[in-house]
């Protein structure tokens, strides 16, 4: 049995005419690393919602099918059910800052304070979600007073330390630099292996296959292509339809035409192909 | 009455009250460059209160208040009761239908407007006997001096000042509403308030009636105040 | 501009460290009582036995000073002058100014009504420089207020800043395309719109974003809240709540007393 179960999901926004999810059939195993790749539009964000609860719960709208995630039925329970198993964190970090803290710890511990969790285990959770992100020193510091990539991590935070089963992301990294991103994807990584089932939005596709488990290329609301990292990332499929591929990949396909990439298969991430350049 | 309260509350409401209330104060503050003859700093509690409902707006503009006080000044505290219904009645006259074209928006302007001036005269009155630490009250103090009772000269003060400054930000607050995308409004409570529609002719000559009597009260509020200081 | 909107003042005081709840009985009871009672008086007694000797027990006293006088002195000048000339009460004239009389009487009243605006504008500084907000909003919390309260009151203390920091910035860009503050009646109005405009567009765009991100964070849990903050309330403080409440109550009952 599938942790996320996907069937026949269609959604449609309110005051729209065309669907922004069609016929989607998705299976997740529990602790697996997902991510999601797609032109803009492609209904990348819809799906986190989707898969969040928020839509419908919160956007209204029409869904057909049934999303199922840790033996829930999405359009069976209430948003605020729904929230205590998925987690989500998007990409603007300023409004995700609540504004009801001033210090970053109150602001991560806001979450437990609304679900009622002890103080004791509210502040052990807090210092250990805190730890696992590398943020402890900002933990006095006010939200409103940090840089983008911080308030990104304290967005994540925020969301970890409720222990979600199910983990949604879009785009957490975007303004984080690649030091930054390396280790807030080695974070979730981390929680995969631990049991937490991820799904992650993420255009920097290089990043995705060094950590993900499988990836699912969307286009108009449609799931075009999934498979293991390096096969979906450098499919052909993907060009077609105006995927962004990775620079390795493209540079390694330019060779290729020229001769000088002797492999068949392309590389995505530098490693890959500073490997395969030198043979 | 609990639900039809709690039925102005949903999660965007309780999101928006915060920004509504900043936008009272900072709007305030962009007219005070401006110097012209109007405050508007109550329009974001006029938008709560078309979009959320009646209970909603007078939250915000109860609140606006308080946090005035806090943030800059705590002698604006007493006066909550004046922003408590100008929310309150910018979401009444919305349920009733009076958001949804320019002439119905003038009235409801004027309607805040004229309860914003009975609901500050007794505060002003108790508190302050009449005259308070605001440019208006030289109005008030030449119609006591010219014999008028307190009571009498601080209400027509009121309806005199407030309905240039309510019946603006009633269309503002409708201007903006408008340029908004629908789906930016569709998850307020009240979202339905402001479904405009296209008026019909007798429609716009019943308006157009209001309007007229609505003037001309104003022109007898005004006679009466010109005879009590002629007299 | 201010990073955060608050008066408070972190210091360690007996006014510190009282429960949030209890200074805000005493300041009401301060007000009430100035208000209420009908001794003459009492409101400059309130003023110099209460509130000046509380802003010392609170160790803010300069602050105190400083705000008082920048924030209410004006007004409560501008009030008393007002009502000294205009309020037309009283038979003994002290001074004719053209048609105004300026009786001791309306003397004697604008100084009762200036004093006890300065007291109710004065208490609530000296309360907002001890507590801190989100203290204060937290123990109201515990003690059954909605949790959706403490998050409007505390998020608008800290988006104001923001909004005002916008709309400097939208001044300033309209301002360098040539808006003209000194300019005529009917192009400063038509001024608002764009002034207006996207300040009021942006942050209507953002509200559905900030109302997701707190929802996933259990906003409209149907759970009992906890809070993080710990706020001490020793019984003899509730002691002290209920003598203010019932001073509150004898000035009234002696206020409504026909005399």
């Amino acid at each position: 049995m599938a942790f996320v179960n996907l069937k026949n999901v269609t959604y449609k926004y309110p005051l729209t005419d065309k669907p922004a999810l069609q016929n989607i059939n998705l299976q997740i195993k529990e602790g697996e690393f997902v991510a999601i790749v797609g032109p803009n539009g492609a209904g990348k964000s819809t799906l986190c919602y989707t898969l969040a609860g928020f839509a419908p719960h919160f956007f209204k709208g029409e869904l057909s099918g049934t999303v199922e995630v840790a033996g829930k039925i999405s359009n069976q329970s209430t948003l605020d059910e729904w929230v205590l198993n998925v987690g989500l964190a998007f990409q603007n970090p300023f409004n995700q800052i609540s504004g009801a803290k001033y210090t970053v710890f109150e602001e991560i511990a806001f979450g437990l304070e609304n679900i009622g969790i002890p103080r004791d285990e509210m502040k052990k959770r807090v210092e250990d979600a805190m730890t696992l992100t590398g943020i402890t020193d900002l933990a006095d510091r006010s939200p409103y007073s940090l840089s983008g990539g911080q308030q990104q991590r304290v967005a994540l935070t925020s969301i970890l330390v409720m222990r979600p089963k199910l983990l949604v992301l879009d785009e957490p990294t975007s303004q984080m630099d690649p030091i930054g991103t390396r280790e807030v994807f080695g974070t979730i990584r981390k929680m995969a292996e631990e049991g937490m089932t991820v799904v992650l939005v993420e255009h920097k596709v290089e990043w995705i296959a060094e950590f993900a488990d499988r990836v699912i290329a969307m286009h108009n609301g449609q799931v075009l292509l999934e498979g293991n990292p390096s096969e979906v990332l450098t499919s052909n499929v993907l060009i077609k339809n105006g995927f962004g591929l990775s620079r390795y990949t493209s540079a390694a396909r330019e060779a290729k035409k020229l001769g000088i990439w002797k492999k068949e298969k392309l590389p995505v991430t530098l490693d890959e192909a500073v490997e395969g350049f030198k043979k | 009455m609990l639900e039809k309260i709690k039925s102005n509350f949903n999660t965007q409401t309780w999101v928006l009250i915060p920004i509504a209330i900043g936008l009272n104060i900072a709007v305030g503050q962009i007219v005070l460059v401006l110097k012209l003859p109007v405050f508007l700093d109550s329009i974001g509690t006029v938008m709560v209160g078309v979009l959320c409902g009646p209970w909603a707006g007078a939250l915000t503009g109860a609140l606006s208040n308080v946090i005035w006080g806090i943030a800059f000044d705590p002698g604006a505290f007493p006066w909550w009761p004046v922003a408590f219904f100008i929310g309150y009645m910018a979401g009444r006259m919305a349920n009733w239908g009076f958001f949804k074209s320019w002439w119905r928006v003038v009235v409801t302007g004027f309607v805040i407007a004229l309860t914003a001036a009975i609901v500050s005269t007794p505060i002003s009155v108790y508190l302050f006997g009449g005259i308070t630490a605001s440019g208006s009250s030289f109005i008030t103090a030449y119609l006591m001096q010219t014999g008028q009772g307190v009571l009498q000269a601080v209400l027509s003060t009121g309806f005199l000042t407030e309905p240039v400054d309510k019946i603006t930000t009633a269309m503002l607050a409708f201007a903006i509403i408008l340029g908004l995308p629908k789906r930016t409004i569709s998850g307020y409570p009240n979202a339905k308030n402001v479904e405009t529609q296209t008026e019909s002719k007798t429609e716009l000559y019943i308006a157009l009636g209001v309007v007229v009597l609505l003037i001309l009260f104003a022109v007898f509020l005004l006679q009466g105040m010109i005879a009590s200081l002629s007299g | 501009m201010r990073e955060r909107l608050s008066f408070y003042i972190k210091r360690d005081s007996v006014l510190h460290r009282l429960n949030p709840l209890t200074k805000l009985t005493l300041t009401m009871a301060l007000i009430l009582i100035a208000f209420l009672s009908p001794w003459y008086w009492t409101p400059h007694f309130i003023l110099l036995a209460a509130v000046l000797p509380l802003s010392f027990a609170g160790r803010v006293f300069p602050e105190f000073i400083k705000t008082a006088l920048r924030l209410i002195l004006p007004a409560a000048t501008f009030l008393f002058l007002m009502q000294a000339i205009f309020q037309p009460v009283g038979e003994t004239v002290i001074f004719k100014f053209y048609f105004l009389d300026v009786t001791r009487e309306s003397l004697m009243f604008a100084f009762r009504n200036a004093t006890r605006i300065f007291v109710m504008v004065s208490s609530f500084t000296l309360f907002l420089l001890t507590t801190h907000p989100s203290e204060l909003m937290s123990d109201l919390s515990r003690r059954g207020l909605p949790g959706q309260f403490a998050y409007v009151i505390i998020s608008t203390l800290q988006i104001l800043p923001q909004i005002q920091a916008k709309a400097q910035t939208i001044i300033a860009a309209q301002r360098s395309r040539g808006l003209d503050t000194e300019s005529t009646f009917f192009k400063r109005a038509g001024a608002i719109v764009p002034l207006v405009g996207p300040l009021v567009f942006g942050s209507f765009i953002e509200v559905e974003e900030r109302a997701i991100a707190i929802e996933a964070r259990g906003f409209t849990s149907k759970n009992l809240k906890t809070s993080l903050q710990e706020i001490a309330d020793p019984s003899f403080e509730r002691t002290v709540r209920w003598v203010l409440i019932l001073l509150i109550i004898i000035s009234a009952l002696l206020n409504l007393w026909p005399s």
